[in-house]
């Protein structure tokens, strides 16, 4: 039996739901050097808006899904409004930004549970869940297809958004050093909160992606957050093209992982990798 | 009276876990987010002893103590390569790592099912299957558990602990060998925690991967924090603290799964405000 060409599928997949986790992760380690850990939960808030706008209120796909993406994303701002911006301004060491952003993943998650139980729910109409596309001798769903096209094309808009625009720029100055940035009149604390947004946008698309792709729960956070960490980390953490090439190696450790064991062992696997990178190539793939 | 002895047991197990994990944490300064995976580790070797050996209580527990031990030396001697946040994501993954064992290790740990009939202590005749001598057991456990670690950190090994944390590279210059000492330290941490699991498995009767996820984990850094790092009387307080506030809400009268969801939120909300205003805690001596 050729298993080969599905297993590829699969990772490819994989690796551009990874690599929008990445992209938004590395995006704001990059420029606040922290490890933000409610960044996962934000996944499982694009999510459960599409769920309550999309199924429950009925509403046009597109709009709920601009909703979704937008929702996470001003959430994520306002995280970093409320608890971060005070504790950078204290000069608070990365631990305690750590705990503090593993106290929001934890309140996040919670709250969603209560408002929506603890249920696993589909995003996706039973009607076009059903169809399936067949490249090859590979099986691929159009919610994958528009996975890949959406996670190729927001790469493309970052990267050029990056190069081209004042804003971009601006991140990248931030990035480089705060103070500088502020001394020569940039607005950090603007462009903070802009890198947050657009951070924490992406969490929500990747997450209302995988919604549609298999489904949502309250806890799919952890497991993403993870992989977007692990992707950033094996890539090169901070830097943004690094975290692609990290997310689609991992895709592709996971998927040909289990080819041999039990799927289950996908989170185990992708730790294996995490620490095999920690210790023999701490700066990743593409060093800085 | 009943209940008021469940929550007894169940705050002096935490105060043991908490006491173990602010050796690692509060005094030597390296933020480990993995105690779950012991404390599990813990209870599902005594487990496993138990109920397919039948051995007594008291040696299954030192089996599941011994195997902790030894596991907790390897993950400790990859953790000490890391520092600061990066040594957090480490002890993450195995916590992660442990966690999908227990879960997909079905053969021997079935998986989700669990081990359910797991036999209470028994000692030269005297019993412990009445809960009012299984509180004096723990707390006789949880009281050695805390002179033990008053010891160790009060004695001249405590503050070469201390020193490493304030400064491991001068510790270094001096001769130390710095590395042995974490190592150490984290060993008896990993130990004391197993303990507090075969009291937990045998307490219980029934364990379930469930309970010893990396949630598990932030819920006991987050006694500590509250309680106060560096400071043992602080790990009593915050697990008393801990245990008894989210009891409060079920007399509120919420249903079950909501309040236990509600007491995330309050775990998370802790953690968060905690770090904002107050991240020595209650009585700490030692901030992040």
């Amino acid at each position: 039996m050729d298993i080969l060409p599905q297993l590829v599928a699969n990772s490819v997949i994989a690796g551009a739901i990874y690599a929008l986790l990445a992209l938004g992760f590395n995006l704001i380690y990059g420029t606040v050097k922290f490890f933000d850990l409610g960044y996962g939960a934000l996944t499982a808030v694009g999510g459960y808006a599409v769920f309550l706008f999309y199924k429950k209120l009925d509403w046009p796909l597109a709009l709920s899904v601009i909703l979704g993406v937008l929702i996470a994303g001003a959430i994520g701002w306002l995280a970093n409004e409320l608890v971060y911006k005070k504790l950078r301004a204290r000069r608070a060491s990365n631990m305690v930004l750590l705990v503090a952003s593993l106290g929001i993943f934890t309140l996040l998650q919670a709250l969603i549970a209560i408002f929506f139980t603890s249920q696993f729910q589909t995003l996706a109409n039973s009607a076009a869940a059903g169809r399936v596309l067949e490249v090859g001798s590979a099986v691929i769903t159009p919610v994958q297809l528009i996975i890949l096209a959406s996670g190729l094309a927001i790469m493309g808009l970052l990267a050029l958004g990056f190069k081209k625009t004042f804003f971009g720029k601006a991140i990248k100055a931030v990035a480089d050093d705060e103070e500088v940035a502020r001394v020569v009149g940039l607005n950090t604390a603007r462009i903070i909160g802009g890198v947050f947004f657009i951070g924490s946008a992406l969490a929500g698309l990747a997450g209302i992606l995988v919604g549609f792709d298999t489904g949502i729960e309250p806890t799919m956070g952890l497991s993403l957050l993870l992989k977007g960490v692990i992707a950033s980390i094996v890539g090169g953490i901070g830097n943004v093209y690094g975290g692609v090439l990290g997310a689609f190696l991992l895709g592709f450790v996971e998927n040909f992982g289990i080819w041999k064991i039990s799927g289950e062992w996908k989170d185990a696997i992708a730790f294996g990798l995490l620490i095999i990178f920690l210790l023999f190539r701490p700066r990743g793939l593409i060093r800085q | 009276m009943e209940y008021l002895i469940h929550l007894a047991i169940l705050v002096d197990i935490y105060v043991i876990l908490g006491v173990s994990l602010n050796l690692v944490v509060g005094f030597t300064g390296l933020l480990s987010v993995t105690q779950a995976a012991f404390y599990g580790l813990g209870a599902y070797v005594t487990a496993l002893l138990l109920v397919n050996f039948g051995v007594n209580f008291f040696l299954a527990a030192l089996g599941g103590i011994l195997l902790t031990a030894l596991i907790s030396l390897l993950i400790g001697f990859v953790l000490s390569r890391f520092r600061g946040d990066y040594y957090a994501l480490g002890s993450f993954g195995f916590n992660i790592i442990i966690y999908s064992v227990f879960l997909n290790w079905q053969s021997v740990t079935r998986g989700p099912l669990g081990i359910p009939g797991i036999a209470r202590p028994d000692l030269f005749g005297l019993n412990f299957s009445d809960n009012f001598s299984f509180l004096l057991l723990t707390l006789v456990l949880a009281l050695l558990a805390f002179l033990l670690a008053r010891w160790l950190t009060t004695s001249s090994f405590g503050r070469v602990l201390k020193a490493i944390r304030e400064d491991e590279l001068a510790l270094q210059i001096f001769g130390y060998r710095t590395l042995h000492y974490k190592l150490m330290i984290f060993v008896v941490s990993a130990a004391l925690a197993a303990l507090a699991g075969a009291l937990f498995a045998s307490y219980i009767t029934f364990i379930d991967p469930s309970s010893f996820a990396l949630f598990e984990s932030i819920f006991i850094l987050a006694i500590i924090i509250l309680g106060g790092l560096a400071n043992l009387k602080g790990s009593v307080l915050g697990a008393v603290f801990l245990i008894l506030l989210p009891e409060a809400l079920r007399f509120v009268g919420f249903p079950s799964d909501i309040a236990a969801q509600m007491r995330q939120v309050m775990y998370g909300l802790i953690l968060v405000i905690l770090m904002l205003y107050r991240p020595q805690g209650l009585v700490g001596e030692y901030k992040l």
